[in-house]
């Protein structure tokens, strides 16, 4: 039963963060080491506004 | 209705301090010219229909810099309903000429004085009234760093913009300058050439022969020729070309401004700032105190306080409470053992490697900011000038490479600054040389396994991707694609200032926040799948590391990293795995060599990664990781910035390569010297080397001249 | 005549040209070196280039190769 709950919760995670990951880079966001609050060049980085 | 406010002012005038103080965002913000390349929006906090734009910050209206053209766009373009004009008060001539350009556009401006405190303690005067009558625009008193009167001059602003009221302002000038305007302005009414700016405006910018004006008006020759007769005739007259009269002109108008609003209380005293001055920038001390600074930053950061706390996270937090707890846990719940592993082994012992280096990489982050923010910065580029002029950089292009010490994208981005296009692309090719925030994990991770933490192995890291920047340089500079002319050198250096603590504060979060935030995304995915292919075998069989697919896919590879004295399947995996980020690197050792369920004591990482290595072959393996190809991210930058694929792959390659050489002599040498291996084999490298070298230079004075002339328009 | 590189550190001159043509010309104008304006030679920078002088009470640096290009008496 744990298995099942545990497995779920950490799969269910790593969808998530794919799923974002792939809508932000549709929306031009890139996967840089920085926020974008504090770059210099954020308007560069993507299209839309995130 | 909204209202829409642009800040114009000088580089480092405080813009973008205003900027967030009006709109609470938290832009960087750094003391050293040309931080904001891009315009940025926000709210106004006090009234959401207010949109305040931070414009980059530029010294003049001329068409010849990227940041300029944007400003320039952004008033003409975008009809802004009024203009904050910030100005730094205690360097009011050359502040008040960008001042006397905006004015001209016609858009109701109020003039911000800032840093009005300095002014005084200065002992100087200077009257807001009287600056304000010369002018014909509000002047106001704000200190954008205390917020003081900020919100006065916002509201005067939209006071304004309300009004509509446009400025009326024209500098000066002599009666034969006046004349030729005069004429121009008659020609471009009598054409009836369609335009929405002010005339006088337009006759000034078509007399300076701006191109940008020019082409926009889409003159017809006929009236270029007129107008050209005019401009002609006056030049003859005064002795002096059309740009410099109107330069001057500016000036001189200032000069009388100044002569009559300011009062200096002394001259000849040297500031703190020329104080700081004569021994940082001294002609001896310079650049052994360069070097001080840097292996301090480093030193502090990676080897003594930061490995403090580092040890404790990593041991102690990560290994013993977390992974020791959730592990517990889990087995008490009967969770299937494949899970406890994939949790305790895979995404806490990868993620958790990473996150363990928090600590050292704030540090890094937080001695930075305030070396940026307090003004050395500049400094550096006017010391290093010479150095990168050797290979036909300017000491600007030291900018990109600094930011690319937080992280590489952004260090990219910012060499848009460049105005060379030559300089620009082999800035771009040099810059993730620099070790970014990602990487410092994997200096830090093998200083502590291999060197015992000693002090001058994340310091001698550093040096020597700035060597390779150098080396690399040159090299580059004799291939004929990059030959030329270095991009001139015309840069301000501004007054040394204590940093305020909630400045450096914010830009170490926002850096920090966004290296947690990878880690919790990015790396915690790859930490899984890593935990998987390290896990079981082609048919699905949970088997020992060494027979999983990762290993079978880390053996056909390893073979290449061999000679580099790393050729064991682990290192080969870390290094690929590390395109995705290079906080790879470090989490990959962390779920190979986290197999906690093995034996009943918790696996030390740095024991089994002194295990796997010699300090020869980890050194190599830090140099490797440092200069190869950057991550994706930083790929997708270059591929940005360099318009072209071909440029692209260039890059990478030309990365790789050199990483793959300098580690290779690493190796090679270091094993014949240190460890007594083969001296045949470190000529053999040593050989290799220099015919790549001579390779390169011989192709690149052929070949890449011809794919210059495809690639580099892009 | 004499062009700013030849000038000693230490010295204040007076700018009586600009040479040369295009956007270096043009932004050492921008950032105030004009006709007319005094310019104070402060140091030179360990390497022998740049230089770095004060002129319209802040500090600039330039290249000797750019120094070149204005004329002071």
């Amino acid at each position: 039963m744990a298995t099942v709950i545990i497995a779920g919760l950490v799969f269910g995670l790593m969808a998530l963060v794919i799923y974002h990951k792939i809508k932000a880079h549709k929306n031009g966001g890139s996967a840089c080491g920085c926020g974008c609050s504090g770059c210099t060049s954020a308007k560069n980085c993507h299209s839309k506004s995130l | 209705m909204t209202i829409k406010i642009g800040l114009a002012g000088n580089p480092n005038s405080g813009k973008t301090t205003l900027f967030n103080a009006l709109t609470g965002a938290t832009q960087y913000v750094g003391n050293w010219p040309g931080v904001t390349v891009e315009k940025k929006s926000g709210k106004y906090k006090k009234n959401k229909e207010v949109e305040i734009v931070d414009l980059p910050g530029v010294y003049s209206l001329s068409p010849y810099t990227l940041e300029e053209v944007v400003t320039r766009n952004f008033v003409i373009g975008e009809h802004p309903d009024a203009i904050i004009n910030i100005v730094d008060a205690t360097n009011i001539e050359r502040n008040l000429y960008l001042t006397t350009q905006i004015l001209e556009l016609g858009v109701p401006t109020v003039i911000a004085l800032n840093m009005m405190d300095l002014v005084r303690k200065n002992g100087d005067q200077l009257d807001c009234k009287k600056l304000s009558n010369l002018l014909g625009c509000p002047v106001m008193e704000i200190s954008a760093l205390k917020e003081e009167g900020i919100d006065a001059v916002t509201e005067k602003a939209v006071e304004l913009a309300k009004q509509k009221k446009s400025q009326n302002f024209v500098v000066p000038v002599m009666e034969e300058v006046q004349s030729a305007l005069s004429q121009i302005e008659k020609i471009v009414e009598s054409n009836k050439i369609n335009h929405s700016l002010p005339k006088k405006w337009l006759a000034i910018k078509l007399f300076e022969r701006d191109e940008e004006v020019i082409k926009s008006l889409g003159l017809s020759s006929l009236v270029k020729r007129e107008v050209e007769s005019c401009i002609a005739q006056c030049e003859k007259l005064l002795d002096d070309d059309a740009e410099s009269i109107i330069t001057a002109e500016r000036y001189a108008f200032i000069g009388n401004i100044v002569a009559n609003a300011v009062k200096k209380a002394k001259k000849g005293q040297d500031t703190t700032s020329d104080r700081i001055d004569k021994i940082v920038t001294n002609r001896i001390l310079a650049l052994p105190i360069f070097a001080l600074v840097m292996w301090f930053v480093y030193y502090i950061s990676v080897s003594s306080l930061g490995a403090i706390v580092t040890d404790w996270t990593n041991d102690v937090l990560f290994g013993e409470i977390i992974q020791g707890n959730v592990q517990s846990f889990m087995e008490s719940s009967n969770v299937a053992p494949w899970l406890t592993a994939l949790v305790v082994d895979g995404l806490i012992g990868g993620v958790g490697a990473v996150l363990g280096f928090v600590p050292q990489i704030m540090l890094l982050f937080l001695l930075l900011a305030i070396l940026e923010d307090c003004g050395y910065m500049a400094r550096v580029a006017f010391i290093m000038d010479r150095v990168f002029r050797r290979f036909g950089l300017s000491g600007k292009s030291f900018i990109p490479m600094l930011i690319g010490s937080g992280c590489g994208v952004p260090g990219i981005m910012a060499s848009r600054t460049l105005e060379n296009d030559k300089d620009r692309k082999m800035t771009i090719m040099l810059t993730t040389f620099i070790p970014c925030g990602a990487k410092l994990p994997i200096i830090a991770l093998f200083a502590g396994a291999l060197f015992g933490g000693a002090s001058w192995v994340a310091p001698s890291v550093y040096f020597m991707c700035i060597a390779m920047v150098i080396i690399c340089g040159i090299i580059l500079k004799n291939t004929s694609a990059f030959a030329g002319e270095p991009a001139p050198f015309v840069m301000e250096l501004p007054t040394y200032h204590i940093p305020s603590l909630k400045g450096v504060l914010i830009h170490m979060w926002d850096r920090g926040k966004a290296f947690i935030i990878k880690a919790g995304t990015i790396i915690f995915v790859a930490c899984g799948l890593i935990w998987f292919l390290q896990s079981f075998n082609w048919s699905l069989e949970m088997v020992d590391a060494d027979t999983s697919i990762l290993a079978s896919i880390g053996n056909v590879i390893a073979p290449i990293f061999a000679p580099l004295g790393f050729g064991d399947w682990g290192a080969a995996v870390a290094t690929v795995t590390g395109l995705i980020a290079k906080e790879n690197v470090v989490a990959t050792y962390g779920v190979i060599y986290g197999i906690a369920d093995a034996t009943e004591e918790s696996q030390d990482l740095l024991a089994m990664i002194a295990a796997n290595f010699t300090t020869v072959s980890a050194y190599s393996f830090m140099a490797f990781n440092m200069l190869c190809a950057p991550c994706f991210a930083a790929i997708g930058a270059i591929r940005r910035e360099m318009g072209s694929v071909k440029w692209t792959l260039i890059t990478v390659g030309f990365q790789t390569i050199t990483a793959y050489l300098v580690a290779l002599i690493i190796n090679k040498v270091g094993s014949a010297v240190l460890l007594g291996g083969s001296m045949v084999e470190a000529a053999i490298a040593i050989a290799i080397v220099i015919c790549v070298i001579t390779g390169v230079l011989l192709i690149g004075k052929s070949k890449l001249k011809s794919s210059q002339s495809i690639g580099l328009e892009g | 005549m004499k062009n700013l590189k030849e000038v000693k550190c230490g010295e204040s001159v007076r700018v009586t040209k600009i040479e040369g043509n295009g956007a270096v010309r043009r932004r050492i104008m921008d950032m105030g070196i004009t006709k007319g304006c005094d310019i104070f030679v402060r140091k030179v920078a360990p390497l022998g280039d740049p230089i770095q002088v004060t002129v319209r009470n802040y500090e600039l640096s330039l290249r000797k190769a750019d120094a070149e290009m204005i004329i002071v008496d």
